[in-house]
């Protein structure tokens, strides 16, 4: 035991006088590493809103087409960005709620860092050099998919392991979020890369499934996530930061039991939504769209425990920019699932499906609801890992969350009027029958919003910026530094 | 040499990816698999150095402790 006091820690005494010293070197790596990830993955989405309002930005060289950058964003995203943030809180959160150092020890956890650091990349490299499986959020090939895997098996047995050698007899539902997302993940990432490379030494790989197989099992992975990756373990997030930050109990602890399990029974069905009108037969389309609709229920479930935790708290809302990020989240995550399964409607995906309405809808999800409770947890996280009194600036704080909330505004609205705008032009017929508006003059009248939408994208950029700087400084400054506590008795100058 | 299951098990398990990469950096048909095979090599060897330089740092500062030369960390 004593090697684990070497590392900055925190300890906990047990009655039995057993003190437990959490990894909490493991949580930093991973603060910084969500922190670094942000900033390249919206960076990099500025650039490619950028491209899409005027596309000589595209530089005529390959390694910065849209094509090769696209899943670069999109897997520093949600990969880099939420999937560290995603680790590093749970490994934070699965400590502290089972009063259990991680299981595994040191190296493994270290090993996990960085062999996922490596992952990502190791697979950015790999886009911009044109290596591609060309399925969405799954892009990488074979060889990355292997090491991948490898990573999440160990990251499981870490979790599980730690919740396994509790002191604390009850799981609490925040670890029962991690851990459907970390197993449904491992299903799901593993059932949609089963393919054969060419040979061993080559990175090019086929798939096990073809055509509408191959479409089906790929949407079940997409939307699972979306629900899993996306969903599920930003809600473990929830769970623990908005009653840690408000000082509040659960609203509901039946709520959060009842939802999780309606939750993840119905998220596992509805990825057909993404294949109305095609090939699918009709009834699976039904079926996801079904269950899509049915998945309003849960979703406001944990909507609805998440803003009434702040029952007898709202004032805080006032004085805690930190926690109205985390508030904000959970508004933007019931705004997001209600318009998901309205989208998930045939008649209505007739009109909203391949147009900028999916684009805006996606990012009302990740901005306004990933993004800001990563933004609430970090701003909690950071002065008590670091062990600082206090952040450097509330008011950088307020600055950062006016100006992404203000960034997501302009995203999202931009992008419905788009979005809206093509699909009634692809649908528009001239009194002969013939289309309306050819495919280029709907391209050519949504640029103003592509514009709009690259100004909302630049704001939260500036943003993430912001809380950078104010983070980094809470670390380094000497105001935030938490004051020596006098020996009782000693008098203070001044008195 | 007082030396933690858990090193010594991921040292070895990051050993064997780094000849994984060499190998299929030595066989690549393509630059994908050439510059990934040599990334996870040289991944393993920074990774085990580093390995081997926290144990070190234990050590030190576990000794240093014992001359009561080291506070609380």
């Amino acid at each position: 035991m004593s090697d684990l006091a070497l590392g900055a820690s925190s300890a906990v005494a047990m009655p039995a006088h057993r003190t437990i010293v959490y990894n909490e070197d493991i949580v930093k790596k991973f603060v910084i590493a969500t922190m670094f990830w942000g900033v390249v993955a919206f960076l990099v989405g500025v650039v490619l809103a950028a491209q899409l309002a005027w596309p000589e930005l595209n530089l005529g060289i390959s390694f910065t087409n849209f094509g090769r950058l696209r899943p670069v964003h999109t897997s520093a995203g949600i990969f880099a960005f939420g999937g560290s943030a995603l680790i590093g809180t749970s490994f934070y959160v699965v400590q502290r709620t089972c009063r259990a150092r991680l299981f595994g020890g040191e190296a493994l956890a270290n090993f996990i860092f960085w062999g996922y650091q490596f992952f990502i990349v190791m697979a950015a490299l790999s886009y911009v050099m044109g290596f591609s499986q060309g399925q969405e959020y799954a892009e990488p090939e074979w060889h990355l998919d292997v090491w991948l895997t490898i990573i999440w098996v160990l990251y499981a047995v870490v979790f599980i392991g730690t919740v396994v050698m509790r002191e604390e007899p009850h799981i609490y539902v925040a670890n029962w979020f991690y851990m459907a997302f970390i197993l449904t993940i491992a299903v799901l990432h593993i059932g949609n890369n089963i393919a054969m490379p060419v040979s061993i030494f080559t990175a090019k790989s086929y798939n096990i499934a073809s055509g509408v197989q191959n479409a089906m099992i790929q949407w079940w992975y997409g939307h699972n996530a979306v629900g899993f990756f996306l969903t599920a373990g930003f809600l473990g997030m929830m769970y623990y930061f908005i009653p840690k930050a408000a000082n509040r109990p659960v609203y509901s602890y039946r709520l959060s039991i009842v939802h999780f399990w309606s939750l993840i029974f119905m998220y596992i069905w509805a990825g057909p939504h993404h294949l109305h009108w095609t090939a699918l037969p009709d009834w699976t389309q039904t079926l996801g769209m079904a269950f899509s609709v049915m998945l309003w229920m849960p979703s406001w479930g944990g909507m609805i425990n998440g803003i009434m935790t702040l029952s007898g708290a709202w004032d805080k809302l006032r004085t805690d920019p930190g926690l109205r990020f985390s508030v904000t989240a959970v508004g933007f995550y019931g705004m997001s699932t209600f318009e998901g399964p309205v989208m998930s409607v045939r008649d209505v995906n007739a009109l909203s499906h391949y147009t900028d309405w999916g684009i805006g809808h996606v990012h009302s999800g990740t901005l306004g609801w990933v993004a800001f409770i990563t933004f609430g947890a970090l701003y909690y996280l950071v002065p008590v890992l670091w062990q600082r009194q206090r952040l450097y600036s509330v008011r950088m704080v307020s600055w950062h969350y006016w100006i992404a909330t203000l960034g997501i505004v302009f995203y999202i609205t931009s992008m419905w009027v788009a979005g809206i705008m093509q699909g009634l032009m692809w649908r528009a017929y001239d009194a002969f029958g013939f289309l309306q508006y050819s495919f280029a003059e709907s391209v050519s009248a949504v640029h103003p919003y592509y514009v709009i939408r690259l100004t909302g994208g630049l704001f939260f950029l500036i943003g993430m910026l912001f809380m950078v700087c104010n983070l980094i400084l809470t670390v380094r400054s000497p105001t935030t530094e938490r004051p020596e506590v006098l020996p009782a008795g000693v008098a203070v100058a001044g008195e | 040499m007082d030396i933690e299951a858990s090193d010594l098990i991921v040292g070895i398990m990051v050993s064997v990816f780094g000849l994984i990469g060499l190998i299929l950096a030595a066989g690549a048909t393509d630059n994908e698999m050439y510059v990934f095979g040599l990334s996870l090599a040289g991944f393993s060897v920074v990774f085990v150095i580093g390995l081997i330089r926290r144990h070190y740092d234990k050590a030190e500062l576990r000794q240093k402790r014992l001359r009561g030369e080291a506070g609380h960390v």
